[in-house]
């Protein structure tokens, strides 16, 4: 009997462990700020490789939500650096069926662009060019300043029963590390 | 009273911490089964909730191996109450595993199919077709867009730059198309035709246009807009003859119609909702699963925790009671169990309660009445060993089954060593226990058994008066019925009341015959005087005769008669301190002289102490022995007496020991038990009251008086005196005999 509990409440992981799969990954290459017309503006290349599962996901119908979390740390020579400013960019990443097409939108600004390969849209999303992220004026004048960028596949958005098993499944848990550099003005 | 606050409190609190435990047990499930239905905020709280309930489970399954692996040893090692329970406890893991199982089973049944019911392979493809059939109806739409807009590239090819823009606008409103850009290299846009207001940027060529075209394809898609409409996206290259430089691409946007469009999102969102849901289904049944094990493995656990709970507290009265039983058949009677309900088992231990508590009053009267046996035993043994009267309890085959000292000192055998013992086999070699033992038996074989009779037993020394009663003992679980034999020596009292009668009839006679025997002899004296010579020789002869045998015998009887006077008379003795031993030389002397043919040989001690007593008397019980001596030996030739004065110690009292002994013919034995008697004597004269003078003038000192016929011939008497007051006292103190018995014995 508690063996075949056990069982029961390691049947996720293991079945995950039965699938021998592509476990993909997310990784940001480059991150630069260019400060235009008083604003900075993001410049990256993300490199974004959907693990299997997510794959299989997505064409079944589910939605991707790719995460880029954008931090503004202000760094203090006597004391812990602080975190000045948090932005949260959102892409949502759709298959759909009808059109045969890879669809990505932008949540934050509900832009939308359709692919014809996830390739391409992946590629589309890994670009990030003259994103708007911080006004140059909230940033004092005389502070030194780190950026930092992170990609991440989030699950917030999907049913829970989907979640639950995100929650057991490493292949969900896509997250790039840290990308850091000063800001230069 | 305080202990069984704390109890109730401690219950109460335990009560509570079960409700509350059981309460959030009931909740986290709850939410448990909720959280999958709802699932906008709570993937952290259901995760977090199914942490707690499997750390639940896994703490719960930790006691469970605890109580599990206690209830082992205890039964192992035969704990009491340990089978009970665990009797008690698979009867509830029986009666709660199997349902739960069977539920568990049917659930995970019901909710696989049911879950896999959704799921239906027609509607599927149904649904698959619905997509294919509205992808090949806008196929057709998507092929005539494309064939327009390549129409659109060939009119507009030999248009003039002029022309161009009215050109692409008459075009665009003729083809339907919301949107008609041309693009020359570099992605520019050379002309543009919206039916968007102006201002607007036409949408910019993307890459994959650009990628197909260049390989010389036609370019065409649907394109699902951000309105939620779908849009034809066609594009060919355009290459203007009269103007090179605008070679490039046409693209050109085709609003498909609403309508057409809500049907496409209808049937794509049927299909994706579909897909999706088959997609979740795995993880959905996982979940359910996983939820329905966690609530069965918590119920499980719990009700087999409880099943532990519920049979400890169910067999904890039953090893109360138990030990308590234990420490009664150990003799502990004071065990009180306390009282755990008002039910059945509170009653069994109250009952308990009510046996130990009668059971201690019970041993504690047993007790008390044992120690007063006990106490009454010991007085009547303190009272059967001072009483004077002997008592020899006999079973009813004359074992002695209790005598006390006075019965050993009056039969002279220690009768208290051999109690148990045959009667008939102690009084073997015991003269006087053998005579008692036969006139005991005649009555009892006669089956007499309640008899009373004065017995006269025949010893060494004398003879003994016993008055002796017998009864029967009530038998009981231990006894048979037996006897009881009550005797006293009444020798002494008779020998008392005997001298008493003698000395009352030596005073009558001294007052009644005494006083007229002085007229006889004087009137017989007178008659004599005047008539002897006045009488004829031969009357006068007669008259002589007459008158001195009148004379004479007066003479005779006043001596008998000052005799039984000396005897009767009990003046009060004058006690001085004398020289025995010169004493009895002056009388021996006397008698020396006047028996010349009688050798008295004389031996005193050289330390002879001085005596405290009445010398008269002694001088007086000397003459009479010797006088005794000496006339029974009036017929003897060679008459020799021996007298012996010595100092002696009997029984730790200082006597003075005086042997008078002869080598007549002894006494009679016949009288030898009475010889101190009045009256009796051996010899054909004397008055008969010497010796019983003696006895008297002895008895006078506390002394004590023996007299025996030696082995060697002769009569031997044997008299102790006590030397002082101090040593009269004591000799009163003891009789004898008894005083013999008690010494050995301590």
């Amino acid at each position: 009997m508690l063996a075949m509990a056990a069982g029961i409440l390691t049947a996720g992981s293991l079945a995950a462990q039965q699938l021998p799969e592509r476990q993909g990954f997310f990784d940001i290459r480059s991150a630069s700020t260019v400060l235009n017309n008083g604003v900075h503006e993001l410049e990256a290349r993300l490199q974004l490789i959907l693990s299997d599962e997510a794959l299989d996901a997505l064409n079944s119908g589910v939605p991707l939500t790719i995460e880029l979390e954008f931090e503004v740390i202000r760094v203090r020579g006597f004391w812990l650096d602080a975190s000045d400013a948090d932005l949260t960019f959102q892409y949502e990443l759709e298959y759909r069926p009808l059109s045969q097409r890879y669809l990505v939108r932008n949540l934050n600004s509900g832009d939308q662009d359709t692919f014809s390969t996830l390739y391409s849209a992946l590629n589309n999303l890994g670009r990030i060019q003259g994103l708007p992220v911080i006004d140059d004026a909230v940033l004092g004048a005389d502070n030194r300043y780190r950026l930092r960028l992170r990609a991440r596949l989030s699950t917030r958005q999907y049913p829970s029963a989907l979640r639950l098993l995100f929650f057991w499944r490493g292949q969900w848990q896509l997250e790039s590390e840290w990308y850091e550099w000063s800001l230069e003005r | 009273m305080v202990r069984m606050v704390a109890r109730k409190i401690r219950r109460a609190a335990i009560a509570t911490i079960g409700a509350v435990g059981v309460g959030l047990a009931l909740v986290a499930l709850f939410l448990l089964s909720w959280t999958p239905q709802n699932s906008d905020d709570y993937e952290s709280l259901h995760i977090t909730i199914l942490l707690v309930n499997i750390a639940g489970v896994i703490v719960l399954f930790i006691l469970m191996v605890g109580n599990l692996a206690k209830l082992l040893r205890d039964y192992r090692s035969h704990v009491p109450g340990s089978k009970l329970k665990a009797r008690v406890v698979g009867m509830f893991v029986g009666l709660a595993v199997l349902p739960l199982l069977v539920v568990f089973y049917f659930s995970i049944q019901f909710i696989n199919s049911g879950i896999d019911s959704w799921f239906n392979i027609d509607v599927e493809e149904g649904l698959d077709e619905a997509l294919a059939l509205s992808q090949a109806a806008l196929g057709i739409q998507m092929r005539d867009h494309l064939t327009t807009t390549a129409q659109i590239a060939d009119r507009l090819q030999d248009v003039s730059a002029r022309q161009l823009i009215f050109e692409l606008s008459m075009l665009r409103r003729e083809s339907g198309a919301s949107e008609i850009s041309i693009f020359g290299r570099n992605s520019r846009i050379i002309a543009t035709s919206s039916d968007q207001s102006a201002g607007s940027l036409p949408k910019p060529l993307t890459d994959e246009v650009l990628l197909q075209i260049s390989q010389g394809r036609p370019f065409v898609i649907l394109d699902p807009v951000e309105s939620g409409n779908y849009e034809i996206r066609a594009a060919v290259p355009f290459g203007n003859l009269n103007r090179p430089e605008f070679a490039g691409v046409i693209q050109a946007l085709y609003p498909v119609p609403e309508r057409i469009s809500m049907m496409a999102n209808s049937v794509e969102a049927s299909n994706s909702d579909y897909k999706r849901a088959a997609y979740i289904r795995e993880p959905l049944k996982r979940n359910f699963s996983l939820t329905l094990t966690v609530v069965l493995m918590l119920s499980l656990l719990s009700s087999i925790y409880g099943a532990f709970i519920l049979s400890r507290r169910l067999v904890a009265p039953i090893q109360d009671l138990v030990a308590g039983t234990r420490a009664v058949a150990k003799g502990d009677f004071d065990t009180r169990l306390p009282t755990p309900s008002r039910d059945e088992i509170g009653f069994l231990i109250n009952s308990f309660n009510d046996m130990t508590q009668r059971l201690s009053s019970a041993h504690r009267e047993a007790s008390l009445s044992q120690a007063l046996v006990e106490a009454e035993r010991a007085n009547l043994a303190v009272i059967l060993d001072r009483l004077s009267t002997g008592v020899v309890a006999l079973e009813s085959d004359f074992r002695i089954r209790n005598a006390n000292a006075a019965s050993g000192a009056i039969l002279n055998v220690d009768l208290e060593s051999r109690i148990g013992e045959y009667l008939p086999d102690v009084a073997k070699g015991q003269p006087l226990l053998d005579q008692f033992v036969d006139v005991a038996r005649v009555h009892l074989n006669a089956g007499e058994t309640e008899w009373r009779e004065q017995i006269v037993l025949r010893g060494e020394v004398g003879r003994r008066v016993l008055t002796c009663a017998c009864t029967t003992l009530p038998g009981d679980e231990d006894h048979a019925a037996g006897y009881v034999v009550v005797f006293d020596d009444i020798t002494a009292l008779l020998q008392a009341q005997r001298d008493a009668a003698w000395g009352e009839v030596a005073r009558r006679l001294a007052h009644e015959i005494k006083n007229p025997l002085t007229p006889i002899q004087l009137s017989a004296e007178r008659m004599r005087r005047k008539y002897l010579h006045t009488l004829p020789a031969e009357e006068a002869q007669v008259l002589d005769r007459a008158t001195h045998t009148i004379v004479q015998q007066v003479e005779a009887m006043k001596e008998m008669v000052n005799a039984f006077s000396d005897y009767a008379r009990a003046p009060d003795i004058d006690v001085n301190k004398f020289d025995i031993g010169k004493l009895v030389h002056e009388v021996v002397d006397l008698y020396r002289a006047q028996e010349s043919d009688i050798r008295i040989i004389l031996k005193t001690d050289s330390n002879l102490p001085e005596i405290e007593a009445d010398a008269g008397r002694v001088r007086q019980i000397m003459h009479n022995l010797l006088r005794n001596a000496v006339e029974a030996l009036e017929h003897t030739e060679n008459g020799r007496i021996e007298v012996d004065v010595t100092s002696a110690e009997v029984h730790d009292v200082e006597v003075v020991d005086i042997v008078v002994a002869d080598n007549g013919p002894g006494f009679h034995s016949k009288s030898l038990s009475q010889i101190f008697e009045p009256y009796v004597t051996s010899k054909p004269k004397g008055t008969g009251l010497g010796l019983a003078i003696v006895k008297k003038l002895v008895e006078e000192h506390a002394g004590t008086i023996d007299a025996i016929n030696p082995a060697d011939g002769g009569a031997l008497i044997r008299i102790q005196l006590p030397v002082n007051e101090t040593a009269r006292g004591q000799m009163i103190a003891r009789l004898p005999g008894r005083a013999e018995i008690r010494r050995e014995r301590a």
